[in-house]
Formats: C-alpha cells, sequence, structure tokens
C-alpha cells in the first residue's frame, strides 16, 4: 500500500501560485489572485538551483541565493527577472535575455510589481478571444522597448504583481498603447 | 545559513508522486510553452511508476496541476475504463487525493490519450493530452537538430509536400490521426495522433490543452483562444472522418466519432468512442436526470 504524503504549506503554496499564474500566461488581462502578495511565493513556485536569476532588492537577492539558484548581477544573464520597478532597471532592462528561434524557451520570465491601474492598453494574441483593454501602471517606452525586442518567437514573459493580484503578458500578446 | 533552512525533514514520499524540484521545471516549461503556443519545450521528464510511452508526459503535467480539490478525468480512446486510463487515474487520486471522475462536465483535470471529449470543455478545464511522438516533421526530417531549425525558420515546404503527394497518389489526404496544425499562425504541431474529427475542437477553445510527450522529453500547450488549423490546401477542405450518419448500436446516440467494430461474416457495427457520452446517453434514455452538456458536434455537423 502505498504511503501518501499530505500536502505541506511548500506545496500547497506552490501549487495555488502555479495555478494563478498558469492562468494569468493563458488570459493575458485577466487579473488572477496569488495565495500570498509579494515575489517570495513566486520565487519558490519557480525558481531552483537549476535557475539563474536577478533582483533589485538585496531582499529578494537572499532569497535567490536561499533557494540555489545562480545569482547575477546583469539583467541580460538571468532567466528570471525580479523587478520592484521597471524604472530601477534603466538601460539594462534591453539586455533581457529573449531566447533564440531554435530555443525560444531561453527567453526570460519577467515578475515585476507594476500597479493595475494607470495608462491604458489593448492586448490581442492568443488567450484573447477578441481584444481586451487594461490598466497598468507601466511607462510607454517600455512598450516600445518590449516590441523592439519580441521578435515572436522570441521574446520574454512578464508577470505584474499588484498586491496578490497578477496579470500575466507572454510574448504572443501584442500591446497597443492607447 | 543554516542546515536546517538549506535542508527538508525526511519523508517517504511527495505529495502528488514528484518532488519538489520536478514539479518546479514542469512549471517553468509549462509557462513557456503557453507563452509559445504550439512550440515545444524540452523537459527531464523524471520517472513515474509506469513505463514511457504508457502516458508518462501526460501524468507529469497532470502530478503538477493536481491537489485535492482537483477532480481528474482519464480516458484512453474515448473510454474512462480502459485498463491504462482506470490505472493512471486511480494512481493520481490515491497520491494527490483528488477525486475521480467519469464525467467530463465534474472534472477539473481531463488527461486523455488519443480523444477530445464530445463535450464542449469549459474555460476552467484543463486536457492534458499524451502524446507519443510531438514533433510533427519526424516523417520528413529524422535529424531533430535539423528539425528544430526548421521550426525555428517555419520552414514547412516539406510537411505541405507529403500531403500534397497523399492526394496525388490517392486522391485525398490519407493522414488520418495527427493531423499538422498551425498554431496562432507560426508553429506546426502535431495534436498528438487524435482523429481529425477532433483536431477543430482545439481551435479558439475555451479551455487550456497541454501536449506532453514523456519518452520524448517534450511539451507543447495550446493556450484557449488560440488559432489551431490544420494544414490544408485552398481547394481542398480539410475533411473529417465521416461518422456523422452512424449510430451507436449501445446508447443510439448519432453523430459522434465511434468506434467500429468489425462483424463476422463481413459488415461493421459502431458504438460511440466517447464512452461516457454513451452512458450518459442510456442514462437518460432509462429516464434518469442524466445531464448532457453541449457538444462540439450537433447532427454529425461541428458547430462551436
Amino acid at each position: 500500500m502505498l504511503t501518501v504524503a499530505l500536502p505541506d504549506a511548500v506545496e500547497l503554496r506552490s501549487n495555488a501560485t502555479f495555478e494563478a499564474l498558469m492562468w494569468a500566461l493563458s488570459r493575458p488581462g485577466d487579473i488572477r489572485t496569488l495565495p500570498e502578495a509579494g515575489f517570495d511565493a513566486i520565487a519558490e513556485t519557480l525558481v531552483d538551483l537549476e535557475c539563474s536569476a536577478y533582483a533589485d532588492t538585496p531582499a529578494m537577492r537572499e532569497r535567490i541565493v536561499a533557494s540555489g539558484a545562480l545569482l547575477v548581477d546583469r539583467i541580460g544573464a538571468a532567466d528570471h527577472v525580479f523587478l520592484t520597478s521597471i524604472d530601477n532597471a534603466g538601460q539594462q532592462l534591453a539586455e533581457i535575455n529573449c531566447g533564440t528561434a531554435l530555443y525560444p524557451d531561453d527567453g526570460a520570465t519577467m515578475i515585476v510589481a507594476a500597479a493595475h491601474g494607470g495608462p491604458r492598453v489593448r492586448l490581442t494574441g492568443p488567450g484573447i478571444e477578441d481584444t481586451t483593454e487594461i490598466a497598468l501602471g507601466v511607462p510607454p517606452r517600455f512598450w516600445a522597448m518590449r516590441e523592439m525586442l519580441c521578435l515572436y518567437p522570441e521574446g520574454f514573459d512578464i508577470f505584474f504583481i499588484d498586491g496578490d493580484k497578477v496579470i500575466g503578458l507572454p510574448r504572443s500578446t501584442k500591446v497597443e498603447v492607447l | 545559513m543554516s542546515l536546517a533552512s538549506l535542508t527538508k525533514d525526511w519523508a517517504a514520499t511527495s505529495y502528488g508522486f514528484l518532488d519538489a524540484s520536478a514539479k518546479r521545471e514542469l512549471r517553468r516549461k509549462m509557462l513557456k510553452a503557453i507563452a509559445v503556443p504550439g512550440c515545444q519545450m524540452p523537459y527531464a521528464s523524471r520517472e513515474v511508476p509506469m513505463a514511457r510511452g504508457w502516458g508518462t508526459g501526460g501524468l507529469q503535467v497532470t502530478l503538477t496541476l493536481v491537489n485535492s480539490a482537483s477532480v481528474v478525468k482519464v480516458i484512453d480512446q474515448g473510454a474512462d475504463d480502459g485498463v491504462n486510463a482506470a490505472s493512471i487515474r486511480r494512481f493520481i487520486s490515491r497520491v494527490s487525493g483528488a477525486a475521480e471522475t467519469w464525467d467530463t462536465l465534474d472534472a477539473t483535470i481531463v488527461q486523455s490519450r488519443h480523444r477530445i471529449p464530445e463535450e464542449i470543455m469549459r474555460e476552467d478545464q484543463v486536457l492534458v493530452l499524451q502524446v507519443p511522438n510531438p514533433e510533427p516533421l519526424r516523417g520528413v526530417e529524422p535529424n531533430i537538430s535539423i528539425a528544430r531549425q526548421m521550426h525555428a525558420d517555419a520552414d514547412y515546404g516539406k510537411l505541405w509536400l507529403t500531403l500534397y503527394e497523399q492526394i496525388v497518389r490517392k486522391g485525398r489526404i490519407m493522414q488520418g490521426a495527427s493531423y499538422p496544425a498551425m498554431v496562432n499562425g507560426r508553429h506546426v504541431m502535431t495534436p498528438s495522433p487524435i482523429p481529425r474529427w477532433d483536431v477543430p475542437k482545439l481551435n479558439m477553445a475555451k479551455h487550456l490543452t497541454f501536449l506532453s510527450a514523456g519518452r520524448e522529453k517534450r511539451l507543447h500547450a495550446v493556450p484557449p483562444y488560440t488559432r489551431v488549423e490544420p494544414l490544408v490546401f485552398s481547394d481542398r477542405a480539410y475533411q473529417v472522418e465521416d461518422h456523422a450518419d452512424l449510430t451507436c448500436r449501445r446508447s443510439g446516440v448519432q453523430g459522434f466519432f465511434m468506434n467500429e467494430l468489425p462483424q463476422d461474416g463481413g459488415g461493421s457495427v459502431f458504438e460511440v468512442s466517447d464512452s461516457n457520452l454513451g452512458i450518459k446517453a442510456i442514462d437518460k434514455a432509462d429516464g434518469n436526470t442524466t445531464e448532457i452538456g453541449e457538444t462540439w458536434y450537433r447532427n454529425g455537423e461541428y458547430s462551436a
């Protein structure tokens, strides 16, 4: 008879976090609820010793080191990028890893804190039946940079975190600034 | 940093069988698969207590998704009671505490070998297809490195050529299952060996689909509302199997994909392939209140 392990707190949190991230990315623009606010649960869900990661706060850097992942000091060298603000990254953001046409899965995952309010953008692409409009606290120049970098299927995927809410934006989504 | 913070207490098994690092790797790849629909993402494919080729890819995806509130349906060629399907379903339920069901409407996760249920799947449901060969180009390019380059270049000429040759030689397209389909206008994928009947169900679907090949260590995904277009020539319409006029001998339903049972002395009888749909139809005919959901095909015509 199989001894069945009960889910521990980490497993429960990771499972629920992944479910939120998965549906957020499957339906760009939809707002999903994470079991816990902040980046910690997301790092716990996705990042381990097989990853490299960048973060812009000392606390998050510590969290990455504890996960066993390689902490890097350049955004371009990371496959997971944790930012508390897009502005913190400055010009370095343009270096973000977009993978290659041969290996699109090398493109980075960016987890960034951004208010789910502000300038409006219109989204189209897979996961969106027709079009959808959302408000995101992201400067228009970021969208211009993303458009330049994301040469589909190359590109990077973003989760915009506001408290315990998440909006996913895969590279396949077209963004139109309104 | 202390030793205690770096280690975990010993445990005989992990919840949901797969250990935490296996799940994290699958999660990362599943997210990338959603971000690039139809593009095959390599993953490690851990050992599970089942031989490779029996649904280990689908099982690993399901085990990553499952939690104790999940309701799991597993089908093998449409049937819930096949040995493979029943043991996979029981295994998932045992290691996760998830509920088991045969009813497509009740399920949160549907793991399937080579069929998509006839009832329309909802936006909160996940379909996990088991894939024996994830590479649509294998028939025309056995070298996987060159095939990868062809995907990168969107170079699908050879695939079109095989379809053209089938029409020239036989007068119609002979590809029965695994009909190649263009996803999001960019990547050609194999939809796993589902019949042609099922491919339109993936186009602009409400549900999320993962296709995972454990032996080949690759997975790809079709997010909701994503274009999935079977490769067809503009003057040769896509044709599904000629099952619209067949009637199930047990349940009497008509206009769905059927299993053909050849009879002694020639001729055939037919049974509906989505076995639980047949069961529900019989139940309903017996006067029970059984709910049959909206179906993708109505009167044998695709209409979603």
